[in-house]
């Protein structure tokens, strides 16, 4: 038998993940290119892609067994099929969304795919569906030194001849011309005559469908799934930052690149295979920070994600708000659950952390669960294993997730807006794949069974009053922190560079310096409130590492109104009241907060302080008419 | 039947009636009035911030807000899309000449759809502006100033076009390239292009214009002909300390 002489491989093993990782790199390729070109033109991170993907293995699978209509027709129905559902929702939610900050577009689409996934997993479950590889394609060749079935050979010839082309059609044809100039300024575009609005739509049917058409390539190997999408799109982000965002070949090349990457990293350190992508994005930021062919954009300064959010600041009606819900906190463990009530503010502290960071500085962190997730393993490990006192293990894992803020902080800062949003995210993943594979962590099960131990050696906090109380006490205290940094000369400071980072810097301000600050301080926070939940519910789990506990903390914020404080409170007790009496319910519980992102992205991007807001405000108008007549508004258009 | 005919006869070839125009809350444009009769080179004169770029700019249809009448060959083209709007043969020069960085010199040229007959064959326009011929595969973001400026009046004559809206063409070029600009655009008007030229340049403006409007504060406050520019010397001192 061949060994490589270094490695002390064996050649055969060597070549065959290596081939492994190849076609894991075509389908990275042929999705991350679909990434690349939506966002070129729509400068929306389609976080939809993911589930269009599996989608495409769907129609695939269904046109086999409704219809007969077999691998081949597939190919092309199925992207003709999804990408028309791609049309529809570009018409019916994108097309609103595109004179507002990118990050809705983000936003949005998390929450469709969010719905997509829901209902497949619901009617699908967890598990794959088998779909048969073309009899055409059956077999394998015999390279000598090592097999090659015919199947996966073609997927990678496949992938490359659609991705080369694609490339080719964009860069050297003249409606390629059209869309790289659209791409650049797509008002003149339009200016000189050009139907943009259909240029607009039909790149994201076209992108979608390149999606449908990575699935269906996938269904004979990878199986048809619900979960196919979630786990490959935040793989897919890091390798189309990598390559450079909006760049055609950079997402390509590093597509391929990164696959073989992959595979070569199982073959000497398995352990690292699944994060070495995320670790090779760290790298690349460090060192060519818009990526590899990535045109080194100026970040838009004045962030408008944060035209809505700033609006909210405090007003006459929040002092009594807020007094009458600090009275009903102390009342309301007497007749409702309190765990429930501990949990929703856990909940609570984790969206006003992230709501620091996103409503007051204008960073959208798309990564907050790996500091939520590692305050909740490094609370529930050292009060379990080390038989630490709660005060201890909370502090412990408040200081390490600092600690990763600390690190993370210092390379996401470099980036604003979408590509904050998507390092941040990438970040996360190296957390959570260190959750699943460490052995302290526990992998699947987590750590369960917690004790809460006894406060200073006081109070016995397996009591459900003694934890809420003390809940609320550390909510109180944090809360009243918040207040007091953000209306401090340095939350001024903050709250300027949102608003105009250049000019805040041309006044002598370290603008990165107060930014990292500001995210250390918020990655504490969200450790802290993970730490307490750990105590709360007795477990740390994968859960409070997914991605998706980012999405929730987004959405907490989000519904209940980005830059405003008491936000995150109505959030998280509409958000965990869902989770908690639904739970029932199981795969709807994902559609139903899908649906909410759609609705507050779409409708409703002040939240339900916002919505208070406003009901306050047209009382005070309402008395001060009747008082006397106030002055109106200029009405538009005069 | 004969009746809305003899309308559009009657009406002017381009008419801007009370346009009004915002950025955000800032009202700009405060009921611009002027029209042009077909075939003219007819000038917008003002200080910066008057309003002439957002005139342009109102109508092509690129600013959201925006009241009034543009009527084009008697079509009202003020609620229209963009697109629309430059379909109807209104050729647009932005100030920033818009060329595109990503795609070269012919890439450039050939972008603009073709709108009606008439227009100039991409070797026409090379043999217009030579310089674009040798340099038609360079990117967009490797030209000179002036080579810039050639490219964006140069495809926006491709297109069939019959009336240019040209925002201060002559901006920051040498003397030698400002002159064969003039030349172009006499020459354009010799073949019966209509022409509204956003002008900071007065002297420039003086050689080849057949009226000009002077703008202030969002509005047309005089229109001179031109040539009664000298009899006008104390207005024009007045509104563009010229």
């Amino acid at each position: 038998m061949i060994t490589v002489p270094l490695l002390g491989i064996p050649l055969q093993v060597l070549l065959g993940q290596l081939l492994l990782g190849l076609i894991n790199g075509s389908f990275y390729a042929l999705l991350s290119l679909g990434v690349a070109i939506i966002f070129g033109l729509l400068n929306i991170v389609n976080f939809a892609h993911g589930a269009q993907y599996m989608l495409g293995a769907f129609a695939a699978y269904f046109l086999l067994k409704l219809t007969g209509i077999g691998y081949w027709g597939a190919l092309i129905l199925a992207p003709l099929i999804v990408g028309a559902l791609g049309l529809v929702i570009e018409q019916l939610f994108l097309k609103r969304l595109y004179k507002l900050d990118h990050l809705y577009g983000m936003v949005l689409t998390l929450g469709l795919a969010m719905v997509i996934e829901g209902v497949f997993r619901h009617f699908f479950g967890a598990a794959g569906l088998p779909y048969g590889i073309p009899s055409a394609l059956q077999g394998g060749q015999n390279l000598g030194f090592m097999y090659l079935p015919n199947y996966r050979g073609w997927v990678i010839v496949a992938s490359l001849i659609i991705c080369f082309g694609t490339w080719y059609l964009i860069e050297r044809t003249p409606l390629g011309a059209t869309l790289r100039a659209a791409t650049e300024n797509r008002v003149l575009v339009e200016a000189f005559g050009l139907n943009v609005p259909r240029m607009v739509m039909l790149t994201y049917g076209s992108g979608v469908a390149l999606a449908a058409l990575a699935g269906v390539m996938a269904a004979p190997i990878y199986q048809v799934s619900p979960l196919m999408g979630t786990n490959v799109i935040v793989v897919v982000f890091a390798v189309v930052v990598i390559g450079g965002m909006g760049s055609i070949l950079g997402a390509i090349l590093s597509g391929f690149t990164l696959g073989l990457v992959e595979g070569l990293t199982k073959v000497i350190y398995p352990e690292a295979a699944s994060t070495v992508v995320f670790v090779i994005m760290a790298v690349v930021l460090l060192t060519r920070p818009a990526g590899f062919l990535g045109r080194n954009q100026a970040a838009p300064t004045g962030n408008s994600f944060l035209a809505d959010a700033v609006s909210l600041g405090a007003r006459r009606w929040t002092k009594p708000v807020e007094i009458a819900l600090l009275a009903f906190a102390c009342v309301a463990p007497f007749f409702i659950y309190p765990l429930f009530l501990s949990k929703v503010l856990c909940f609570a502290l984790f969206g006003a952390a992230f709501a620091l960071l996103a409503g007051h500085v204008g960073l959208l962190s798309f990564g907050h669960a790996a500091y939520f997730g590692a305050g909740a393993y490094v609370t529930a490990y050292t009060a379990k294993a080390w038989a630490l006192p709660p005060e201890l293990a909370i502090l412990l894992g408040t200081g390490v997730a600092a600690l990763f803020g600390l690190l993370f902080g210092w390379l996401a800062i470099r980036r604003s807006g979408i590509y904050f949003a998507m390092v941040t995210l990438a970040l996360s993943q190296l957390i959570f794949f260190v959750a699943l594979q460490a052995k302290w962590t526990g992998g699947e099960d987590g750590i369960q069974a917690v004790p809460r131990g006894r406060l200073f050696g006081l109070v016995d906090l397996e009591q459900p009053l003694a934890i809420y109380f003390f809940t609320l006490v550390v909510f109180v205290a944090c809360f009243l922190l918040i207040r007091r940094i953000t209306s401090s000369p340095f939350g001024q400071v903050l709250k300027a560079t949102a608003q105009n980072e250049a000019r805040v810097i041309s006044l002598g301000y370290k603008v990165q310096r107060a930014k990292l600050l500001a995210f250390v301080l918020s990655a504490a926070l969200a450790g802290l409130a993970g730490s307490m939940k750990a105590l709360v519910v007795k477990l740390a789990s994968l859960a409070d590492v997914h991605w998706s506990m980012s999405g929730e903390v987004l959405l907490i914020s989000l519904i209940g109104g980005l830059g405003s404080l008491l936000g995150p409170i109505f959030g998280s007790f509409v958000l965990i009241g869902i989770g908690d009496y639904l739970a029932a319910a199981g795969a709807w519980v994902t559609v139903l907060q899908g649906l909410i992102f759609v609705f507050s992205v779409l409708l409703f991007r002040r939240g339900l302080v916002g919505g208070l807001d406003d009901l306050f405000g047209w009382f005070a108008r309402r008395r001060g008419k009747a008082a006397a007549p106030l002055a109106i508004r200029p009405a538009a258009g005069e | 039947m004969a009746e809305p005919a003899r309308q559009a006869a009657a009406a002017p070839f381009l008419e801007i009636r009370d346009l009004n125009a915002w950025y955000g809350e800032s009202h700009v444009l405060q009921g611009m009035s002027f029209s042009i009769a077909e075939g003219e080179l007819v000038t917008l004169l003002g200080r910066n911030g008057a309003g002439k770029t957002t005139t342009l700019r109102a109508m092509m249809g690129i600013l959201d807000r925006r009241q009034g009448s543009v009527r084009y060959r008697g079509e009202e083209l003020i609620g229209a899309r963009s697109y629309r709007i430059a379909r109807a043969g209104l050729a647009y020069c932005p100030e920033e000449r818009g060329i595109f960085a990503s795609l070269n010199v012919e890439e450039n040229l050939k972008l603009l759809p073709i709108i009606d007959k008439g227009g100039m064959a991409v070797e026409e326009i090379y043999e217009l502006f030579p310089n674009l011929a040798e340099r038609r595969r360079s990117d967009g973001n490797k030209l000179s100033g002036g080579e810039q400026q050639m490219l964006a009046i140069g495809r926006i004559l491709r297109t069939g076009a019959r009336t240019l809206l040209l925002d201060e063409p002559t901006e920051g070029l040498a003397p030698v390239i400002v002159q064969r600009i003039g030349e172009v655009l006499r020459l354009l008007k010799a073949r019966g292009f209509t022409i509204l030229l956003v002008e900071q340049n007065f002297h420039f403006a003086a050689t080849i214009a057949d009226r000009h409007h002077l703008v202030e504060h969002g509005q047309v406050v005089a229109m001179i002909p031109n040539d009664e520019l000298d009899a006008q010397r104390d207005l024009l001192r007045h509104h563009l300390g010229v």
